[in-house]
């Protein structure tokens, strides 16, 4: 069978060799290793098992591909059938249904990819066993768009959803992106005055007190009445509420032309509006600063019918002033704890390059190539440095709040971890990196060891020395914003509080801090990178 | 004068570099080493101020045997020699100031110069030599800002600064193009004939050689094949050069000497 197939094939390569004379690898190989089946045979081999066709016609490889991705194509869509048909009382063919309901374009497109995949596999075992060089890559597409449908739909994305509540999030995003109302504070500047009332059928009336030169003063005129109360029993009239005295109130000495409040404070101190009606008693005065108004006493909060001998409680007066704009707290605790991060970075970076300098040394292979055992020191501290760094700051956060707590000091142990693991390696290789030339020229001078190193091999490393740490410093404030997220101190961390606390304007700044620190250091490491290389 | 006495160099990889050399070099005179590349013309040179140490025989200079010197004393020949290279082996990231005051290593208060302080007549020195090089210019600029001749030329200017009774020239032109090449040899020739320094150079093309070598030696895998005069270098044919070179670099040399001319 298969000596037919050899036949065949050189015949065909004669032919086009005949028309061409371009050498075909392609057709050598096959010559070499032909296929062991007929390409009807590896058709419907591949037909029942995908795959399996390609196999048995010596491309092993090509047919454990389209197995595996036909095998996991089905796995995955088992996986989500059954999600989706969840709840169908009976297993089978209601799960399928159900499934079907739930998402007909899904299941539907996945079954089609299915057969797909079949036919095409098929059909590409059939063109593997005549001539291998001409097969082709629909199967694989199949499995690949089958794939990424069921990425699709594992990953839950949900376009219509973000389109829906775009109008939603417009509102906080607004808040976020613009966040500036929250940034300043106004601070209120008050002018005032009170005047005592006797509230309690019995007791002193209190004097008529004069206000100090330049400041507003305020008369109350009865200085003795009765606060209003409730008429419960009916005796004494019909029920319901008995209106308190009326007192006309005057005021002299405040700022003319200016809306002014006018507040009750009872015995123990409690201040309130005093409301006619539905309104708060608010008054203009006048251009030479008076005003005059009539008013009911009001109910007590909490209080004895009738008060006590003696109860005084006082009116007040009072004129507000919008004084000068200051920084809001928020802005305030922002901007500390952004110097906060940045000082985390710079900490972290500082016991970075304290802990890499020497150890950069043992991993230099340049350094340490001496004996056998350097090189193991050296192995050893190249495979340490490679798993501490491969361990992402944020779970050594994780490891360090255990340690010491939340806050900064966990951020700095977290970032020095990565600091040093990263700037080692960058070290070790600006040593390795070096020029001998320099350094032979420097000792040919007569230069003794130490002038050597201070001459030839200082003057090498010190810029990519800097250089690297300057780039790890941005590294780490950028990363301690993140690393706050966790709770590692800085910004991040008070930023996922506002966050937290729907404070969106107060996360805005936040972001805007974190934003502007970042591009600035960026473009202030680049700068001097680029000063120094 | 410099006698160099069976000089024998193997590495720790167990190449032979040199075999068994035996010259001499009389003061002022401007010794040329030829050679196919491999052929240990820099390890001679470097075993000269032992930059590289020889595994067996002996360097005398002036009386003094070199190869036996304890590291003191081996610091003081080293600053009477000087050293420039192929691929000038400036310290790039420092100026050119920096670079040609590090001649004075050798001489100055090992503590005082690693604050980078230099006595005020080194630094006239420095200015001197800076343009009797033609790099006046030059002096607060990188060593990394300047050209490849002008490189080399900082290299003869360090050189220069130690004072020195030799210089050792490994190659000095080979990175250079063929106008810059007369001009760092002429530069060395003017050292040899003004301030009668006995210079040892390496160099590949024929006609290099014929115009300032007083003096040829020629090296062949780490053996001395060919000693020369003046006179016998002058008259010498592309096909004897050749011999030196070994019949298999036939073409390269041919090539490089063609190209040369």
């Amino acid at each position: 069978m298969s000596d037919q197939i050899t036949t065949e094939a050189e015949k065909h390569s004669a032919k086009r060799g005949a028309k061409s004379k371009r050498p075909d690898s392609g057709d050598i190989l096959n010559r070499e290793l032909p296929s062991l089946v007929t390409p009807t045979v590896a058709a419907v081999m591949s037909a029942v098992i995908p795959g399996l066709g390609q196999m048995f016609a010596r491309r092993v490889q090509r047919g454990v591909i389209l197995l595996a991705g036909a095998a996991s194509v089905i796995g995955m869509f088992v996986w989500r059938f059954r999600i989706l048909g969840e709840r169908a009382e009976v297993p089978g063919w209601p799960v399928f249904l159900r499934a079907l309901d739930r998402r007909p374009w899904f299941v539907g497109f996945i079954l089609v990819a299915l057969v797909a995949i079949w036919i095409l596999s098929a059909i590409d075992a059939h063109r593997t066993a005549q001539r291998p060089s001409r097969s082709g890559a629909g199967a694989f597409l199949a499995i690949i768009a089958a794939l990424f449908v069921l990425g699709w739909q594992v990953s839950e994305i949900d376009v219509g959803t973000a389109i829906q509540r775009i109008p939603d999030a417009l509102p906080p995003l607004a808040r976020v992106i613009w966040p500036w109302e929250a940034a300043v504070e106004f601070e209120e500047n008050e002018v005032g005055g009170t005047a005592q009332i006797l509230v309690s059928p019995e007791g002193m009336i209190p004097p008529q007190v004069d206000p100090q030169p330049g400041e507003p003063g305020v008369t109350i005129s009865p200085r003795q009445g009765t606060l209003a109360s409730q008429n419960l029993d009916g005796n004494a009239g019909a029920i319901g509420n008995v209106p308190g005295t009326e007192v006309t109130v005057s005021g002299f000495g405040f700022e003319p032309s200016t809306t002014t409040e006018i507040r009750w404070i009872d015995q123990n101190g409690s201040i309130f509006p005093i409301r006619q009606g539905r309104d708060e008693l608010i008054v203009e005065t006048g251009a030479d600063g008076t005003f005059s108004v009539i008013f009911t006493l009001p109910f007590p909060l909490i209080g004895a019918d009738p008060e006590p001998s003696g109860t005084i409680h006082q009116v007040q007066a009072r004129q507000v002033f919008t004084g000068e704009a200051t920084a809001s707290r928020a802005l305030l605790i922002i901007i500390s704890r952004m110097v906060e991060t940045i000082v985390l970075g710079m900490m972290a970076t500082l016991f970075g390059i304290i802990f890499s300098i020497p150890v950069s040394f043992l991993a230099a292979r340049n350094i340490m190539s001496g004996s056998r055992i350097s090189m193991a020191i050296y192995y050893l501290v190249r495979f340490t440095m490679n798993v501490i760094r491969s361990i992402e700051p944020l779970i050594w956060v994780l490891i360090a709040t255990v340690w010491v707590g939340l806050g900064p000091f966990a951020g700095i142990i977290a970032l020095t971890m990565h600091s040093i693991a990263a700037l080692s390696k960058l070290y070790s290789e600006a040593i390795e990196g070096i020029d001998p030339g320099p350094i032979e020229a420097i000792q040919a001078t007569g230069a003794n060891r130490l002038q050597t190193i201070a001459y030839a091999i200082i003057p090498q490393m010190i810029s990519p020395f800097v250089s690297f740490s300057i780039y790890r410093w941005d590294i780490n404030v950028r990363m301690s914003t993140v690393i706050g997220l966790v709770g590692g101190g800085g910004v991040g961390f008070i930023l996922v509080q506002y966050v937290r606390l729907l404070q969106y304007r107060q996360a805005g700044i936040a972001v805007w801090f974190i934003a502007i620190t970042v591009a600035l250091l960026d473009y202030v490491s680049a700068e001097i990178r680029n000063k120094l290389a | 004068m410099l006698e160099v006495k069976n000089l024998t160099k193997v590495y720790d990889d167990g190449t032979v570099a040199l075999r068994n050399v035996s010259f001499t070099v009389d003061d002022g005179e401007f010794l040329v080493v030829i050679g196919l590349s491999g052929s240990g013309k820099s390890t001679l040179l470097r075993c000269i101020n032992r930059l590289v140490e020889p595994t067996d025989g002996s360097i005398i200079w002036d009386g003094q045997d070199v190869t036996a010197a304890d590291p003191p004393d081996l610091r003081n020949i080293r600053r009477k020699i000087g050293m420039i290279f192929q691929h000038f082996n400036l310290v790039k990231r420092s100026s050119v100031l920096t670079n040609v005051l590090s001649g004075r290593l050798g001489y100055v208060t090992p503590w005082a110069s690693l604050l980078n302080r230099f006595p005020a007549a080194d630094r006239e020195a420095a200015a001197k030599a800076l343009e009797r090089v033609g790099l006046t210019e030059q002096t607060r600029k990188r060593a990394s800002e300047l050209s490849g001749g002008q490189q080399q030329r900082v290299g003869i200017a360090r050189a220069l600064m130690q004072e020195p009774s030799i210089i050792l020239a490994d190659e000095p032109v080979a990175s250079l193009d063929p106008v810059l090449a007369h001009s760092i040899l002429g530069n060395l020739e003017r050292l040899n004939q003004e301030d009668d320094i006995t210079i040892i150079c390496s160099l590949h093309y024929l006609d290099l050689v014929q115009r300032y070598a007083t003096r040829v030696i020629g090296l062949r895998d780490g053996e001395l094949v060919y000693e020369g005069t003046r006179d016998e270098i002058r008259s010498m044919t592309d096909d004897q050069f050749k011999q030196i070179y070994g019949e298999e670099a036939e073409r390269i040399t041919a090539g490089s000497i063609g190209g040369e001319a």
